[in-house]
């Protein structure tokens, strides 16, 4: 039965091959465009750590100046940073379970192998937990303990990439490496890891690599490293020091919270909210109480880390598709309803109304499974050529990840076509079945 | 021309012609909004930056061992970057114009942070800044060599005199020159204005007042430092080769890490903007084409069914001129219908953009472009249908099926 009624799609397809052809590529142009975007879109916004990424809390408090909000875009919301004396607090505080306070600085990296030019090396100057808090994941060794943070003890933990130029990807713990002026004895390489967006650290931009090496927070002071984030700051403050500059209202730090339980974190907001009002009794912090505390889905949205241009594109798209569909639906209407006569004489000749609508579904099943796979073809084409263009290294990251096609959109947008086909085709079913088969007879 | 006939047809079997005002519809509140997108993003990426990107590059450095003396080294090596022959200027910087990277400060016309603010994003540059960027100077005079000094590590000392661009100094003094005035730092350091820049970009395209620049006579802080560079015109690419190697061939402590041009900084930084004019050219380009034709494959599918209603029309006295005014007639109903329609769509969409994206406000005269523009393709996708409808030979009335 259903290669009968294949035959007869395909004799109704050749019958009018310009026109199976037009519902063809329009459906293969509308699953190309969406699929593109909709991959564009889902590499940007994925969890970079689902198993975690509700017990993980960014902390921020608003410190910043009563006259003008930090952000005049978004007035209502604190800094994204804090300032030393208040990531010192919360993390000497240990109200969390785990906490990390950390920022992005760089150091020229020396290294002990022939052939390797020296690079300035990313850093990440950070507390111990922030191995185990983000689940980074160790090749070699491990990471560094409370009393190397406060040492501060020369250790290092290199990334997979780093070990790789510098070591030549050997196991390389035990073995040492000069970072600026300091000699860091290795303790722990890392399997590649890459987490997108790069939730913990939005400063340099959402999708950038992390760093290539990890040292321990204490050497931020003691070696007055330079913040490669933002350094903001709103009071007028005279300071010819370093130690100046630690005791400013500038912020420059991040700061992290593992709560794992609803409680934990009502208690931690508890906490961090007296801490405020102390604060504000010491003539500090004199905007109104507004402290937040945002997981990494909350924390991704509050810094726009989908671009507003992408979900532009999402809506425009959509609507490329409702056009295509549009355009599908008229065409298989008009030929099937031209066909009424021919369709009619089956009925007449015996076939049932369900005889009728399958053999249209037959039809709007080849029409959409051909444009399904070619749109298909034309997604990878497009995003090939995507790739082709941006995928240079100055938007590293961002676009390299544009390799894998998600199946989900593929199957909605087929779907859609599909059903907007199925549409299409019962209509002129229905209607055909409802006339006496007779009539179709007389106008032949 | 009777329009009766062409309604009483359409009235009878409706739903193909809405259809094709819907996808017109449609097509055309794409089609407006993207091209007003589009033509945004390109004015914004050809903006005058006020500098010379084309012939300019930096010098990314870092210091290695204890051989680097900070200033001393750095004029050392500028001594040699000024000695290449094709070098016009070079200075030493904090940051690069358009790269996305830098530091902005505020000034007031009063103390303590009182009278009129300024925004500016500084560039801490030597005497040689302003000829290096390519800046003009439209009043006062470029700070000299004396007056470039380098404070010590950490410190919130200000310089005595900037120059400011005149974006700033419309900021500040609204009604008169701001030449020779005297400003104060948010710590009431006084500043002295000495001279006025025509216009010149900072380091933030996305920002609104990109062109609040100011130029600090300082040596900068080696952590933040690069060399900028601009050549004489056309011998960028052989200076960067030739200012690379040089500075290689001196060991005095510091390591080159990379040497760029300004253009490449600049392309990077309008990357995603050039990304989205790109797509939405090639989304409204399949959706004109795949518009028309879907235009043409539903007219030319129409006109073959009504062949032989063509034929008696034809036979009972119609002219050539007269079918084919009848099917562009017909369409040109069903394009306007979607026309206007889809003029009410494009402002829904467009209001729903500017306020869900806060993307700038639909322009009104967009609507006539994309209203002439699919005019046009509906018009020029029907009309080889209608000649060929015209051409039907009214002896095809006679013929039985």
């Amino acid at each position: 039965m259903f290669a009968y009624d294949l035959r007869l799609a395909l004799d109704s397809m050749k019958r009018h091959p310009g026109l199976s052809a037009l519902m063809v590529l329009a459906i293969a142009l509308g699953i190309a465009v969406c699929t593109v975007t909709f991959t564009i879109y889902h590499a940007m916004a994925t969890n970079p750590i689902p198993d975690k990424s509700s017990q993980l809390y960014a902390v921020t408090l608003d410190t910043w100046s009563a006259e003008r909000p930090y952000d005049d875009d978004k007035p209502d919301l604190p800094p994204q940073l804090l300032t030393y004396r208040d990531a010192t607090y919360l993390y000497g505080a240990k109200a969390a379970p785990r906490s990390v306070v950390m920022y992005k600085s760089g150091a020229l990296l020396l290294p002990e192998r022939n052939g390797v030019k020296p690079f300035n090396a990313q850093l990440r100057v950070t507390s111990h937990e922030f191995f185990p808090m983000f689940d980074v994941p160790f090749q070699y060794g491990q990471g560094w303990d409370a009393a190397a943070d406060a040492g501060p003890q020369p250790v290092v933990v290199l990334n997979h990439e780093t070990n790789a130029k510098v070591f030549g990807g050997e196991n390389s713990v035990g073995r040492t490496l000069k970072l600026g002026k300091i000699e860091y004895r290795v303790v722990g390489v890392l399997q590649p890891w890459a987490p997108s967006p790069k939730f913990f650290d939005l400063n340099n931009g959402s999708f950038e690599d992390p760093e290539d090496a990890y040292i321990p927070y204490g050497w931020g002071k003691a070696l007055e490293m330079p913040v490669y984030g933002n350094t903001n700051c709103w009071k007028p403050e005279s300071g010819d020091t370093y130690q100046d500059f630690l005791n400013s209202e500038c912020i420059w730090l991040q700061f992290w919270a593992e709560l794992p339980t609803i409680a934990d974190r009502d208690r931690y907001q508890a906490f961090i909210d007296n801490y405020a009002r102390s604060q504000k009794a010491a003539g500090r912090m004199p905007r109104k109480l507004n402290n937040v505390l945002y997981d990494v889905g909350q924390w991704l949205d509050r810094n726009d880390v989908v671009q507003k241009d992408n979900r532009v594109l999402i809506g425009i798209a959509l609507l490329f598709l409702g056009v295509c569909l549009v355009n599908v639906v008229g065409l298989l209407l008009a030929k099937f309803l031209n066909a009424a006569p021919l369709t009619g004489l089956r009925r007449a000749l015996g076939a049932s109304r369900r005889d009728i609508i399958r053999q249209h579904m037959t039809e709007v099943l080849l029409i959409g499974l051909t444009g399904g796979v070619l749109g298909i073809l034309l997604a990878v084409g497009g995003l090939a050529g995507i790739r082709a263009i941006y995928g240079s290294d100055f938007t590293r990251g961002s676009y390299e990840r544009l390799t894998e096609i998600d199946p989900v959109v593929v199957l909605v947008t087929l779907a859609l076509s599909l059903l907007a086909g199925a549409i299409a085709g019962l209509y002129p079913s229905w209607r055909i079945g409802r006339t006496a088969p007779a009539v179709y007879l007389k106008t032949q | 021309m009777d329009i009766k006939p062409i309604l009483s047809s359409l009235r009878r079997s409706p739903t193909g012609a809405i259809l094709v005002a819907l996808q017109i519809a449609l097509a055309l509140a794409i089609v407006v909004n993207s091209l007003f997108i589009i033509v945004q993003r390109m004015e914004q990426i050809s903006r005058d930056p006020g500098i010379d990107v084309a012939n300019t590059f930096f010098v990314g450095f870092q210091a290695s061992s204890e051989r680097f003396q900070g200033e001393v080294t750095m004029r050392e090596d500028l001594q040699i970057l000024r000695s290449l022959p094709g070098v016009q200027a070079a200075t030493v910087v904090n940051a690069v114009p358009l790269s996305g990277g830098g530091s902005a400060t505020s000034v007031y016309t009063e103390q303590n942070e009182k009278g009129r603010r300024g925004d500016m994003n500084y560039f801490q540059v030597d005497e040689q800044g302003l000829e290096t960027f390519g800046a003009k100077l439209v009043e006062g005079r470029n700070f000299d060599a004396t007056i470039v000094t380098m404070p010590p590590k950490n410190s919130s000392t200000s310089p005595s005199g900037i120059l400011i661009t005149r974006d700033v100094a419309r900021d500040l003094f609204p009604d008169g020159s701001a030449l020779g005035k005297t400003v104060y730092t948010g710590t009431n350091q006084p500043v002295t204005i000495l001279g006025i820049i025509d216009h010149m970009h900072g380091s933030w395209p996305g920002w609104d007042k990109v062109g609040n620049v100011a130029l600090f006579p300082v040596i900068t802080d080696e952590t933040y430092a690069r060399y900028m560079v601009r050549a004489r015109p056309g011998q960028r690419d052989a200076m960067m080769k030739l200012a690379e190697e040089a500075l290689g061939k001196v060991d005095n402590g510091r390591v080159i890490l990379r040497v760029r041009s300004l253009e490449y900084v600049a392309a990077s930084t309008y990357a995603k903007d050039r990304a989205m004019a790109l797509y939405l050219t090639v989304v409204v380009a399949l959706l004109l084409g795949i518009s028309a034709l879907g235009i043409f494959g539903l007219a030319a599918f129409n006109v073959s069914t009504r062949t032989k209603q063509i034929g008696t029309r034809r036979a009972v006295g119609a002219r050539r001129t007269d079918i084919l005014q009848y099917f562009l007639a017909e369409n040109w109903l069903i394009t306007t219908v979607g026309v206007v329609l889809g003029c009410v769509l494009a402002l829904v969409l467009g209001y729903w953009l500017s306020t869900a994206f806060e993307l700038p406000r639909l322009k009104l005269y967009y609507l006539v472009f994309g209203v002439v523009g699919l005019w046009l393709v509906s018009l020029a996708a029907a009309f080889r249908p209608a000649r060929r409808a015209s051409m039907v030979s009214p002896a095809i009335a006679t013929r039985t099926v």
